[in-house]
Formats: C-alpha cells, structure tokens, sequence
C-alpha cells in the first residue's frame, strides 16, 4: 500500500510530468570530430598532381585548370573521405578536419619514387624502352637504336641481351617505355611511403 | 477533409517506414545503417522503423553498387513497396561505384539506372546524421498530402 502511495506521489511530481508529457527529441547534430570533405585553402596549387596519383577512389579528385591556374576539385559521389589528398598536398591546398594540424605537429609527410620493373618471361629485348625514355636521351645522346650504351648514368640498357635497371631514381614517371612496349613487359609503379622525420638532435 | 489530411500528415511525419537492401556493398554502410539503430542516434525517437520488408516500407534504403545478380531483383523488390514511396541511395556505391567502378570488377552502378532515387547520400561510408538527416528531409517531399496529388 505504501509503495502505491509512493508511485502515485512520485508520478504527479511536476518535473516528472513535464518531463514525460514534454519529451523533446534532441537536435541532430553532427560531432566536430567528424571529418568532412576536403576544402580548399588560401594556398596556390602548383599542379603536382600529388593528390589524383594518391587518390584510391576512381574519379575522387581532379586538378583542373581554371583561367591561369590549377583547381583541385572533390567531387562527392567519389570522395571517400579519406584526406590522403591533404596529406601528399606539399603546399597545403587542401585541409580537412584535423589532418594539417596533425600532420604538422607529428612531421609526416609522403615519400614517392616510381619503380620500374620488367617481366623476363614477356620481354622480348627489342630496346625500345631504353630507346624512347627521354631521360636516356639526355643522358646519353649516342644511346643506340638496339637500346644498348656505354654510358652508366642512363636509366636502363640492354646489357647482354637483357634490360637492366641501373638508376630507377631518375625516372620521373611519364611512361613513355610502358606505351612504347609491344609485349607490356616494362611497367612503371609510383611507390608511395610515410616518412616521418625525427627532430633535429642539437650536437 | 483537411482536418483528416492534417492528422494523416502528422501521423505520416512520425511513423516512417524503413527497409533497407544491400545490393552488393562492403558491408560499411550497412554498419553505419545499423548505427543509427543503435542507442546513440536512435533512428526511432525521430520516428523511423526499421522492418526491412518492403511490402510494409515507404523508404527503400539501396546500399551497395549493383552486382550482377541484382540486375533484375532491385527493380522487383521497389515494385514491391506500396505507395508513396521513396528510394534513398546510402553511399558513394550506388551513386559511383565507389572503389569497385575499375576494370575487371563486377558491378553495375548506379542504381538509378534501375529505380527512381530520390535522393542521395555520398561518402564512404555516411556518417549516421547524413543518412538520417537525407531520409527525415526527403520523407515529408513524398509523403505530405498524398492524397491529394
């Protein structure tokens, strides 16, 4: 009998009532935590296309010359949201959520080089890639027409009736080999890695 | 007759119907989906159920980019769903492709290319205040005044 009293006086308590009676949904609201999509800063792009090489969704982002200079530009649909873009970004174009800040505080940054790698079972030796490269003309104006030189500073030879890599460094990735390639034995692989720089140890 | 308009608008605005297909997704939006369920959004206290039937649904929910063997089936199960009705795309998936639209896989987005979307939500995947905010502000589009349209 007590415990009847006892409700009943606690359920004709005003709070209660108004608590009950008044229930409001509370607001959607997005936490701040959340990272949005890319947006644009102040800072000029210099068309490096760092951000649409690093890119892993088809059609994310696309740097797009806009009057007399370069616009990178999400497209939502695309975008997965994952601010690799901001971080390959040397310049800083882009920011989303924390990343700058992060980025800036631990020294990360990216690492790219392009690596050049032949198949032996399709390679035919025909030369064509040592031949076509533009940075083995430069190097070595008399690179011969089978792909063979005596020069050591020239990115790939054919050196006893194979191509040899010597300096993969030099490339700078415009693929000329791999479109000049009959069998597609040569492919050209942008490599990608995270470096973090240490602080500068005072001596 | 307004006054019955009136409390089927009312009644409509707070007893959305859901039901949700995955039409071949990683499984990322239907978490996210399922985290809207769950206590800390609580798609319900907006007025939202979830029945994942479409007989009884007003809003499709297609998540995924549209393998093969889906072809033929999402345009039965909105064929399906009394109306009014409305489909809502949940991700970059049925609007793109997302990461799967590349050679060699096999998808065919979008999804519009089989049912009406009347609206869509990009990301991969959403965040549980896009997904419930894009249905909360589409339903009252389809639903108000039926009627008398």
């Amino acid at each position: 009998m007590r415990s009847i009293i006892y409700y009943i006086r606690e359920f004709l308590r005003p709070e209660w009532l108004k608590k009950f009676f008044f229930a409001k949904t509370a607001p959607l609201v997005t936490p701040s935590y959340f990272k949005g999509y890319p947006t644009l800063t102040d800072k000029e792009c210099t068309g490096c296309f760092n951000c649409m090489m690093i890119c892993p969704a088809p059609g994310g982002i696309e740097v797009l010359r806009r009057k007399d200079q370069w616009v990178p530009e999400i497209y939502p649909g695309h975008c997965i949201r994952c601010g690799l873009c901001v971080e390959a970004c040397e310049e800083g174009v882009l920011a989303s959520g924390r990343i700058l800040d992060i980025t800036r505080r631990d020294r990360t940054a990216f690492r790219s080089w392009y690596h050049l790698e032949v198949d032996d079972a399709l390679c035919m030796r025909c030369g064509n890639c040592c031949v076509s490269c533009p940075i083995n003309k430069q190097e070595d104006p008399q690179l011969g027409s089978s792909g063979t030189s005596s020069s050591d500073e020239v990115i790939m030879r054919i050196e006893g009736g194979r191509v040899r890599i010597l300096h993969e460094e030099k490339c700078t990735g415009c693929k000329t080999c791999e479109t000049h390639c009959p069998n597609s034995a040569i492919r050209v692989a942008r490599m990608v890695e995270g470096v973090h720089e240490e602080k500068e140890v005072e001596a | 007759m307004s006054i019955l308009q009136d409390i089927k608008n009312a009644v409509r605005s707070r007893s959305i119907h859901v039901a949700y297909v995955d039409v071949g997704s990683c499984n990322g939006c239907d978490i996210e989906v399922l985290a809207c369920l769950a206590p800390r959004y609580d798609i319900e206290q907006y007025g939202i159920y979830v029945h994942n039937n479409p007989r009884e649904a007003d809003v499709l929910l297609v998540i995924g980019s549209v393998t093969p063997q889906w072809v033929d089936k999402l345009r039965d199960i909105w064929d399906k769903i009394p109306e009014p009705k409305v489909a809502v795309a949940i991700g970059n998936c049925p609007i793109s492709g997302c990461v799967y639209n590349r050679r060699g896989t096999l998808t065919e987005p979008p999804a519009s290319k089989y049912i009406p979307i009347a609206a869509e939500v990009p990301g991969c995947p959403p965040r549980p205040t896009e997904i419930l905010s894009a249905i909360l502000s589409v339903a009252p589009l389809i639903f108000k005044d039926y009627e008398e349209r």
